[in-house]
């Protein structure tokens, strides 16, 4: 009641002031258009929004964009304002003064909609590249058959080839959607074909959308057929088509077991069911016979048995429908979708290529330490793992110490380096250099010195995950499509991988220590006679292992936590590589990591929900493997093997 | 290879007798009896026992055969799953078929059966007992199973790692990689064992709801006392025979063996097949007595433990083994009990149960390199055995055979 006075107080004063207000063409417009405003209806309010929107005035946009926030105001005087934060400017974006208090238009969802789509059109031809892409964006998240149109308009005019490009993507998705004729809708549909993005197959699959329909059996329902359907077949079970009978009133509910019990509960008298006792319904005849009473006296629903289900479904066919009507549409949909199919599998196989090359890196990276003690010195170390974390924890105290992230890991490879040679220096002088003889004895020796290792860090570290933070530049992905993408840190462990390749090839090829070491290797008795003292060979030889560990520890923190068990997480799988690529030989390890990390990523795809069981399998396949090449991949022969 | 059993292994009525004195203290003195002795010391002492036990199994394929095995650790874990799932099962049954008889209308037995399994499989998701409890309902066939499965696995396992000629170290690793295997596979749910759950309530036995866990604890010490002897007995009967020579034979040159005519791939097999057996009984008797068996207790650390008892108990002498499992376990949980007071040592705070695992890591090492023949060693001091001289020279050329420093030490 008050609004309706305050119009018409309104109406009388523009009548009055029509002559003296400044009135600019935009508020003329909106004046001429008022009614339609004020009743802001969704279904009479197109005609006042196309008026703003084609009026080709400058402050059309900021006329709509201040409708849609609900910022478009009237003041007493009946003249329109827009009142944004800060003071209320008039339609033509001038400050001035209103009259009196401002009643703001409420427009409600549907009519904001509508503005959105007007709006759309001004963004998509906005001179901001940046804002003409955020009008794309969001048409992309929000496709409506109405932006084909504005869309279609702003693609003529466009400048800049990225985003013309885009829309004509965009367009594409939308009149595969919503075009207007069959033809043109393949035609967009073919030309997405063999397109990976996500936003393709976002848009495409939609279109192959259906549901269930059940009828009489022989009769085909109508519409765009996508399939016969068979109970009992292709994940469609008995009990899922006879729920589809019940649903479409084509046959009676079936009582469940819960059901049985509770309607023989609620008609116990006097100690019996329908003339059975009670004690009697633990036997399913007894019970079924007394349900069956109760039903005769149309106390409850007959049961079904599966005699009448299954005459039910033969009695019934069962069909899958497009909910598209067009089966050009759907059947160039699902061609371009197979084409999709084929080529994202082709990238999902680049990608695991990818991951299992970057696994194998990082296996490669903790097992080349162990392969050199191992493999080289035929002694087993189970505290290789606890070197792997006491490089990453170094690593960790270094970062605590140099606050430049680059820096830090500059400084961290070395260090993590010196502190595990010289503890696998210590170690060796210490423990290893009395059991020569007796590698199993090395073997516990060494887990003594592993549990030991590892408790000590965690007293000094607490059990909480320490992180190690990769700079900057190392924090990205290097992504080549919707499928193909890699972490840089992983490029990075890969690139490290190979520098250590390369400088253990070089070392024991081409320098003293390497000649001398393989001489140890071979017969350690002779090449102490040939002066070589193989006490000291031996001792550098494992702080060489023992220093690309520490290594290995900062590659790893920096993809993992730093936590006192992360050794123990590696352990297992550095042995395997070692024993599956072959012992006391660079090109083994290389080969094994390459087949574990590979093995193991590729179980992981065939079975994705489960990593356990991928796991599970892989070291299943290992012990197999084992049993076809006892000595690995690479097998040394002749007096190299040692045998 | 004269004399009589008794004069060939000296060790066992000692044993024997030391087992029954502990029995009998403990069943005097226990709770149940009125004594002091609480119901969790007498559990913990029935368990060390069967961790005697599986020392014991462990000794016979490492101390005799030198196949250092680390998967004996998944042998006794099955050991408890396969008790477990008939525990489980049967007391759950129990528990559901008393809820149900509440109820207006007697249950059918397939209402039963899904209550019970309801029960069971509900923390993963699940509502029906897969393949692998098909025979839960029996307590005869579970623990039939309780020997068969352990011995099935090593026979399949051995089988595949003997003929494929694995020794050494490589064997460790294989066996360490089979227990992990094991172990990934038992964490996931749908392997049917309830996943990272395990099985739990193992401590109440179905159909002794009315007797106090004081009792059942005692009961559990006979029973593992029981095994401990008789596979005491089985084991020096076995090594102390034609059997044992030869399994000592392999261990100190395997191929010397093998050219003389022995299937040493059988003898081996055989072996490492028995001492499952034998984990898997002790697994059986461990687990109820703990009331929880899980996967966590079969990562591969838990292996390493096994043969680090039999190490500072001394290897290649069966009461060693037990000797060095009883200590260690024992002195395990004084440290780790918390009733130790903390030392404070300036700038460092002494928690046993923190630093318990540092110095059992530094023991053992201690262990390995002073005193190879571990605790069992001081029996010599005191008996006077010697070594064999051999001039220096080794037992054998094997890599993994036993050297004279170690005979002698």
């Amino acid at each position: 009641m008050r609004r309706m006075t305050r119009r018409a107080l309104g109406v009388l004063a523009l009548a009055l002031c029509a002559g003296t207000a400044a009135a600019g063409p935009m508020q003329d417009l909106l004046q001429r258009n008022r009614a339609l405003i004020e009743e802001s209806s969704r279904r009479t309010i197109a005609p006042a929004i196309e008026a703003v929107a084609t009026s080709g005035l400058p402050q059309a946009q900021q006329v709509l964009r201040a409708w849609q926030d609900k910022a478009l105001a009237i003041d007493a005087a009946g003249r329109f304002w827009i009142a944004g934060e800060g003071a209320p400017l008039d339609p033509e974006g001038e400050l001035a003064a209103p009259e009196g208090d401002l009643d703001r238009i409420k427009p409600n969802s549907g009519i904001r909609a509508l503005l959105g789509t007007a709006l759309v059109s001004f963004q998509l031809t906005d001179p901001d590249p940046a804002r003409r892409m955020a009008g794309l964006d969001s048409i992309l998240r929000d496709p409506e058959p109405e932006l084909l149109a504005p869309l279609r308009a702003s693609m003529a005019g466009e400048t800049d080839p990225a985003i013309a490009a885009r829309k004509e993507r965009l367009e594409r998705l939308l009149t595969m959607r919503f075009g207007e004729d069959e033809a043109a809708r393949v035609a967009a549909i073919e030309a997405l074909s063999g397109d990976i993005s996500v936003e393709a197959r976002g848009a495409l699959n939609p279109l192959l959308a259906t549901r269930r329909v059940a009828g009489p059996a022989g009769e085909t329902p109508e519409g765009n057929l996508a399939a016969r359907l068979v109970p009992g077949a292709d994940g469609f079970g008995h009990a899922a088509a006879y729920a589809m009978l019940v649903d479409a009133g084509l046959a009676p509910p079936r009582p469940t077991d819960a059901q049985i019990r509770d309607a023989l509960a609620a008609n116990i008298e006097a100690g019996r069911v329908a003339g059975v006792p009670v004690a009697q319904l633990g036997d399913p005849g007894r019970r079924a016979a007394a349900y069956d009473a109760l039903a005769g006296q149309g106390l409850v629903p007959p049961r079904v048995d599966e005699a009448q289900v299954e005459a039910a479904l033969a009695a019934h066919g069962f069909h899958e429908i497009y909910l598209e009507p067009s089966a050009a549409v759907t059947d160039a949909a699902r061609r371009a979708l197979a084409a999709i199919d084929t080529k994202v599998t082709a990238m999902k196989g680049v990608d695991l290529g990818l991951d299992a090359l970057s696994l194998a890196s990082i296996y490669f990276l903790a097992a080349i330490g162990l392969a050199v003690t191992f493999g080289v010195m035929g002694v087993i170390n189970m505290a290789h793992g606890e070197f792997i974390m006491m490089g990453a924890y170094t690593a960790y105290l270094v970062q605590q110490l140099v606050p430049d992230r680059t820096l830090s890991l500059i400084a961290a490879l070395p260090a993590a380096f010196v502190v595990t040679f010289a503890a696998g220096v210590a170690m060796e002088r210490l423990v290893i250099r009395h059991l020569y003889h007796r590698p199993l004895e090395t073997l516990l020796a060494t887990f003594g010195i592993s549990i030991a290792l590892q408790q000590l860090a965690k007293i000094a570290f607490g059990t909480q995950a320490r992180p190690l933070t990769a700079p900057d530049w190392l924090g990205g992905a290097w992504i080549m499509n919707d499928v193909v993408g890699i972490s840089h840190i992983r490029i990075a462990i890969f690139v490290l991988a190979l520098m250590f390749l390369g400088f253990f090839l070089f070392l024991m090829k081409r320098t003293r220590l390497g000649l001398e070491t393989r001489a140890v290797t071979q017969n350690p008795g002779m090449a102490a006679s040939a002066g070589i003292d193989p006490g000291r060979v031996n001792m550098l030889t494992f702080g060489l292992g023992s220093g690309i560990a520490g290594i290995a520890g900062v590659a790893i923190g920096l993809y993992a936590k730093v936590t006192s068990e992360m050794g123990a997480d590696y352990i297992v799988q550095s042995f395997m590589t070692v024993v599956v690529g072959g012992v006391g030989n660079i090109w083994g390890t290389l080969a094994g990591a390459a087949m574990i990390g590979g093995l193991q990523k590729a179980i992981e795809t065939a079975n994705p929900s489960n990593t356990l069981a991928a796991q599970t399998y892989m070291i299943l396949v290992v012990i197999l493997f084992i049993q076809f090449r006892p000595r690995g991949i690479v097998a040394l022969r002749g007096r190299a093997a040692g045998d | 290879m004269t004399g009589s059993f008794l004069s060939r292994n000296p060790s066992v009525p000692v044993m024997l007798g030391a087992i029954l004195a502990l029995v009998f203290a403990v069943t005097v003195f226990s709770e149940a009896m009125g004594g002091g002795l609480s119901t969790s010391f007498v559990k913990t002492l029935g368990m060390t026992l069967c961790l005697a036990l599986a020392a014991l199994a462990m000794d016979l394929v490492w101390g005799y055969a030198g196949i250092l095995s680390l998967g004996n650790i998944a042998f006794f874990g099955l050991g408890g799953y396969m008790i477990g799932m008939w525990l489980m099962a049967a007391r759950t049954r129990d528990v559901v078929t008393a809820n149900l008889a509440a109820q207006p209308i007697p249950p059918t037995p397939s209402e039963i059966d899904a209550a019970v399994a309801g029960q069971i499989f509900g923390v993963v998701g699940s509502d029906s007992f897969p393949l692998v409890w098909a025979f839960s309902g029996s307590l005869a066939a579970q623990l039939a199973l309780v020997v068969l499965v352990p011995a099935a696995l090593a026979a399949v396992f051995g089988w595949l790692a003997f003929r494929a000629r694995v020794t050494g170290v490589y064997l460790s690793i294989l066996t360490q990689a089979m227990t992990l295997a094991l172990a990934l596979w038992l964490f996931q749910n749908d392997s049917g064992l309830r996943g990272n759950n395990g099985l739990s309530g193992l401590q109440n036995i179905p159909g002794a709801e009315g007797v106090p866990q004081a009792e059942v604890a005692l009961w559990f010490l006979w029973g593992s006392a029981a095994a401990l002897a008789l596979g005491y007995l089985l084991s020096a009967w076995l090594v102390s025979g034609k059997f044992g020579a030869v399994l000592r034979g392999i261990r100190d040159n395997e191929s010397r063996v093998r050219f003389l005519g022995y299937p040493v791939e059988g003898y081996k097999l055989a072996i490492f097949t028995l001492s499952a057996a034998i984990t898997g009984v002790a697994g059986a008797l461990y687990y109820p007595q703990a009331g929880i068996v899980n996967p966590a207790e079969m990562m591969p650390i838990a292996s390493i433990y096994l043969a680090v008892w039999v190490a500072i108990g001394g290897r290649g002498r069966l009461y060693g083994a037990v000797i060095g499992a009883v200590a260690v376990s024992l002195v395990s949980s004084f440290f780790t009990s918390g009733r130790l007071p903390d030392l404070d040592l300036g700038p460092v705070r002494l928690v046993w149960v923190d630093w318990w695992l540092v110095m059992l890591g530094a023991g053992f090492v201690a262990v390995t390199l002073l005193a190879p023949k571990g605790l069992g060693g001081l029996v010599d001091l005191w008996s006077r055995r010697r070594g064999a001289d051999r001039h220096g020279a080794d037992l054998g050329p094997d890599a993994g055979a036993l050297r004279e420093q170690e005979a002698e030490a």
